[in-house]
């Protein structure tokens, strides 16, 4: 296994124990490779599009489809608290886990609680949508905003 | 990315904030990206879907409109 796939692994396993983003020493040390090998593969890892990271180029924003920051969708799954960058996401952390959540967020329009239960074969009916304004050609250009 | 009460919901967020209304996505079409998407991403040798692979994921369930085309220059 290649550094960045070693690193991949590290993150999204942090991730999915912990709940929560890992500086690059937790990486380091879970991948067992330095710090300077970990932030080259950051930059590996952002050219395929499966890490966003903060300004300072060393710190996790996004693993997707966790979030390394609080939002308003919010997974529980297996005793540990997610926080999902996205409705999209908050759906693909159970996905990811491959076990069942519960998920926690609102409409967007007028602030009702949205509780869903997810199980393995997906969510429980609902009367709920997704709506994306950005189209799929632009995610990528901001993709806090989107 | 953002989930809605329902269509009118919907409706009156993009109108009240001078949005377009996009296509909607329903909770099963959602749970299907989302497994397509992540369900092998702690997995070693998984990755993100390629720009061909999406049209043909989102054609799979319905989302063919060209908003979903990620090679689409009608909205640059």
């Amino acid at each position: 296994m290649d550094e960045a796939a070693r690193v991949k692994i590290a993150v999204y396993g942090h991730f999915a124990e912990i709940g929560t983003r890992p500086s690059p020493s937790e990486v380091a040390q879970r991948a067992g490779i330095g710090e300077p090998g970990v932030l080259a593969a950051y930059r590996v890892l952002r050219a395929q599009r499966l890490l966003l990271l903060e300004p300072d180029g060393t710190t996790i924003r996004m693993a997707p489809p966790f979030s390394g920051v609080p939002t308003q969708h919010r997974v529980e799954s297996g005793g540990t608290s997610y926080f999902a960058n996205c409705a999209w996401d908050a759906l693909g952390i159970p996905a990811a886990l491959r076990r069942p959540g519960r998920v926690h967020s609102l409409c967007e329009q007028s602030g009702e609680p949205l509780d869903l239960s997810v199980e393995r074969n997906g969510p429980e009916p609902s009367p709920w949508l997704f709506h994306c304004s950005v189209p799929a050609a632009r995610w990528w250009d901001d993709l806090v905003f989107t | 990315m953002l989930f809605f009460r329902s269509e009118e919901r919907v409706r009156a967020w993009c109108a009240d904030r001078r949005e377009p209304l996009r296509p909607r996505v329903t909770m099963d079409q959602l749970w299907s990206l989302a497994t397509t998407w992540y369900a092998t991403r702690l997995d070693e040798d998984s990755r993100r879907p390629k720009a061909e692979e999406m049209r043909g994921i989102f054609a799979s369930i319905g989302l063919d409109d060209p908003f979903w085309d990620p090679s689409a220059d009608l909205f640059a």
